[in-house]
């Protein structure tokens, strides 16, 4: 921002923050210990924004209200900031360092000097017990007749067992060889879940993907044994023949190759698995012969 | 054989049949046709035999069979002889095979391929031995199975019929006694006497904790439900563990014995198997097994005419460690994703759908039947006072007779190591061992003359935990493997808290910075301050082991992490970063045993 050239006159000690999310809050807490005047502009009701309504912040797991409450009442109580809220900023003219906003603040329907939080207004709010719920999920695009049929084999096979969500997650991935996302969305629908649910589920199991795999699945063992026994030498020449890296599928979608937490096969280390099938104590030598077999 | 099986005289009809299957009169060629062996071929070698059996005119049956256990001589075939022994092949090829049979033909046995001879087997379950017809001669030039040094201190309970009967045939597991204890507790005994009889024999989990069995019971009998469930827990994740498959591949009917017996006893009317989905042909036999059993009046409505009904389901799981924790296997059998639960309360009093839940591990469910068979005071018997029974250990990484071995209690690793194993591949220096699950870390060699058991007394003991023990030679790196645990446990955390998610990443870089070359003796100050924090943080097991792995293994081995850090050195040649004294003389490393063979 760089003041404005022709007036001459000084620029205005005063700031506008547009927004009281937590972004705004501490932007308006640092503006006024910086000795600024501040205008904090919300448009609903309360300041705080989605932060104020969440458990904990991602990635640190830290407790969200335990960060946010204490700017709250920090900017509440700051003489150089003004908040308003269900306010609008409706124009904004002049140049930087001088501009002039105008806000336009909505009627509350509470005196809130008068108000102390007791709650009271909430049982009979015409708003909030007449609203609606929001819509069910709805996928994008209908179900081809060929998934419809095939996804409510599935489905029905499953019907009301308890706990079936993983067994039916298994089938569709045994089905289409993975699951595929908007098929997870009209299983939901089916089921009257949210697909958020679904995912969590398939997200969480180490077997369950959601791309395709290549014609050919490789496993390595990546258990202690086998780790002991060179598994680690086994993958870089797998890496090397097949051109890719673990958890990656070759151009030609042949290979799909990947590390497993043990295969069970502890006493014929190094082993690995294609589509299935067992290869103990396998020999460096032999991985381009044994890949052959699988075009 | 068909028709339900109801009473003795049922169970002895179908014995006989059995029997005739299990010992015919004609020439019976066994393939050994678990993971193991069929990782290594097996179905090449039964395809042989079968081109064999045609070619040479042989009077013949092929079938196939769990494992043995000696997994190092793999792929294995054994010869049922008309009217003589047990032979065991060991090293089979389909042209041994046919090279065999051929031999077989014209009279000739060709002992030089066979391992050992089989004088008799001891049906467990009710205490009989049936012993093979015996034939002077130059059979008695090899060895008996019980004279092997892998066999000799071997006690088979759980791993009973493995290796011994076709998996997939009902009559063969009842002639040799499975389902006689289902029998008799569910006719002749009151629930309340299944469990005292548990709990005298002093049964403890196999899957690591070793809860005495008997208790867990006692507690699910006595929690007032209208419904309640067994779970047999396979989600046997543990890497380096892998005798939960072995008897799901080889005796699946032991373990539904075992869950019935405990539906009985505890008064459950629906079971559920949790089987990894690393293990189809677990699943597949373990399923065709139920199929069978429900043929024929062994599980669903009315068995035995007691009126007692019981249903097994079998559940895979998805790929995940975590689900082997039994509060998580409960959320996840329940659909959810498998996050633990905090405890208490108990799945004995709260589990699948807050019902009063019965967990046991595979070869828990698959030890109880012999108890009700043959007394409480039999079992007792066997391993120590602490802990009667025994167990299954899978030997592997660089020792000689790798496989599963089921011992008593009370074993010093130095037996299992150096008897049983018969000492390390290439007669090279053992390093260290890395037993009981990933969570106990590495342990050196000092532990060589401590037995093994379910509690840690005074440090005389090393624990069971999960029963795989891994050995290590010269041509391991301690650090290395500390962070290849490490990682593990980062891949696997289900994320649920804080310390278990973080902590073990964080333990992980700075192990990496260690094998990289660039640690700092500080680092191994704030490896195990972050260790023990993590370790008393964490919500569920899972998390509080973890740390394990680090601190066990610094503990035995801190000479090599502080040469690692203050020479830049990795002795084993395993860490890149760092000099390896293999690449100058060529005397030690991996990289230097293979160039001294090649």
């Amino acid at each position: 921002m760089t003041p404005g050239d022709g007036s001459g006159s000084a620029p205005i000690g005063s700031v506008l923050v547009l927004g009281g999310g937590i972004a705004g809050i501490q932007a308006s807490l640092d503006l006024s210990a910086a000795g600024y005047r501040v205008f904090l502009v919300e448009e609903s009701p309360t300041i705080g924004g989605g932060m104020a309504r969440l458990d904990k912040t991602f990635p640190t797991g830290d407790c969200a209200t335990c960060i946010i409450s204490p700017k709250l009442v920090g900017a509440m109580r700051d003489y150089n900031i003004d908040v308003l809220t269900m306010a609008d900023v409706t124009s904004l003219s002049g140049e930087a360092g001088r501009f002039v906003a105008e806000v336009r603040m909505r009627p509350r329907g509470v005196i809130s000097s008068k108000c102390t939080g007791c709650g009271d207004c909430w049982t009979i709010c015409p708003v909030r017990n007449n609203a609606e719920p929001p819509p069910p999920f709805r996928p994008d695009k209908p179900l081809s007749e060929a998934d419809a049929a095939r996804l409510g084999g599935i489905l029905a096979r499953h019907e009301g067992q308890p706990g079936n969500i993983l067994p039916v997650l298994q089938e569709i991935q045994e089905s289409y060889g993975y699951l595929p996302r908007f098929l997870l969305e009209h299983m939901a629908c089916l089921w009257g879940l949210r697909p958020a649910e679904l995912l969590r589920v398939g997200s969480f199991y180490d077997r369950f993907h959601f791309e395709p795999y290549g014609r050919h699945l490789v496993e390595i063992c990546a258990g202690t044994s086998c780790h002991a026994r060179g598994s680690g030498k086994l993958l870089e020449k797998l890496e090397k023949e097949i051109g890719v890296g673990a958890g990656e599928t070759d151009k030609s979608r042949r290979f799909t190759l990947r590390t497993v937490r043990c295969l069970g096969l502890c006493a014929l280390s190094p082993a690995m698995k294609i589509n299935g099938q067992p290869f103990g104590r396998v020999d460096l030598d032999r991985v381009p012969e044994i890949l052959e077999k699988f075009a | 054989m068909s028709g339900a099986l109801r009473n003795v005289a049922d169970f002895d009809r179908a014995a006989a049949a059995g029997l005739r299957t299990l010992y015919p009169q004609r020439l019976k060629i066994l393939v050994g046709s678990a993971s193991c062996g069929v990782s290594l071929g097996a179905p090449d070698i039964e395809a042989a035999a079968r081109r064999a059996i045609e070619e040479f005119r042989l009077d013949a049956c092929v079938c196939r069979t769990g494992c043995i256990g000696f997994c190092a001589k793999e792929p294995l075939l054994d010869l049922v002889l008309p009217n003589g022994p047990r032979i065991s092949y060991c090293h089979m090829t389909p042209q041994k095979t046919r090279a065999l049979l051929e031999a077989y033909s014209k009279d000739c046995l060709k002992l030089e391929l066979a391992l050992c001879r089989f004088a008799g087997e001891e049906i467990v379950s009710t205490g009989e031995v049936h012993s093979y017809p015996s034939s002077p001669g130059p059979l008695q030039l090899i060895p008996e199975r019980s004279k092997l040094d892998f066999y000799r201190r071997q006690k088979k309970v759980i791993l009973r019929n493995c290796g011994s009967i076709d998996p997939r045939a009902l009559d063969e597991t009842i002639a040799r006694g499975t389902y006689r204890g289902a029998l008799r507790a569910m006719t002749r005994m009151t629930p309340e006497a299944v469990i005292d009889e548990v709990s005298v024999a002093g049964l403890r989990g196999r899957g690591g904790a070793a809860f005495p069995t008997g208790q867990k019971w006692r507690l699910a009998r006595e929690a007032s439900a209208d419904v309640k469930y067994v779970v047999c827990n396979a989600d046997e994740g543990e890497p380096g563990a892998y005798m939960d498959r072995t008897v799901l591949e080889g005796d699946p009917h032991a373990v539904i014995e075992g869950m019935l017996i405990g539906s009985f006893a505890i008064g459950a009317a629906e079971g559920f198997i949790y089987v990894r989905s690393e293990y189809p042909l677990a699943i597949e036999i373990l399923e065709h097994a139920i199929d069978q059993a429900e043929k024929r009046g062994l599980l669903g409505k009315d068995i035995f005419g007691t009126g007692w009904s019981f249903h097994v389901t079998v559940r895979r799981g998805a790929g995940a460690y975590i689900c082997g924790e039994e509060t998580a296997l409960i959320e996840s059998l329940e659909g959810h994703s498998g996050e633990p639960r905090t405890r208490p309360p108990y799945p004995v009093t709260n589990g699948l759908w807050g019902k009063p839940t019965v967990v046991n591990n595979v070869k828990t469910w698959a030890s109880v039947p012999p108890i009700i068979t043959r007394g409480p005071a039999w079992y007792a018997g066997m391993g120590t006072r602490r802990t009667p029974g025994t167990t299954i250990f899978s030997l592997e990484g660089a020792v000689k007779n790798a496989g599963l071995v089921e011992v008593p209690f009370g074993i010093s690793v130095r037996d299992l190591v150096y008897e049983i194993g018969g000492g390390l591949i290439g007669d090279r220096p053992l390093k260290g061992l890395q037993a009981g699950g990933a969570s106990r870390g590495c342990l050196s060699p000092s532990v060589l003359d401590l037995a093994i058991d379910t509690e840690d007394r005074e440090n005389a003991t090393i624990l069971m935990g999960t029963g795989g023990i891994i050995v290590l030679d010269d041509s391991a790196c301690m650090v290395d493997m500390a962070r290849f645990l490490v990682g593990f446990f980062l891949e696997e955390s289900c994320g649920k808290c804080v310390p278990c998610r973080e902590g073990t990443g964080q333990m992980f870089r700075i192990l990496s910075r260690i094998c990289e070359g660039h640690g700092t003796m500080a680092d191994l100050a704030l490896l195990e301050r972050l260790a023990k924090s993590v370790k008393s943080a964490a919500v569920c097991g899972m998390g509080g082991m973890a740390p394990g792995a680090v601190l066990t293994t610094l503990s035995h081995f801190r000479g090599e992490f502080e040469t690692h850090i203050q020479e830049k050195r990795c002795s084993a040649g395993v860490c890149r970063g760092l000099v390896a004294p293999g690449a100058f003389d060529g005397k030690f490393g991996r990289h230097a045993a293979k160039k001294a063979k090649g």
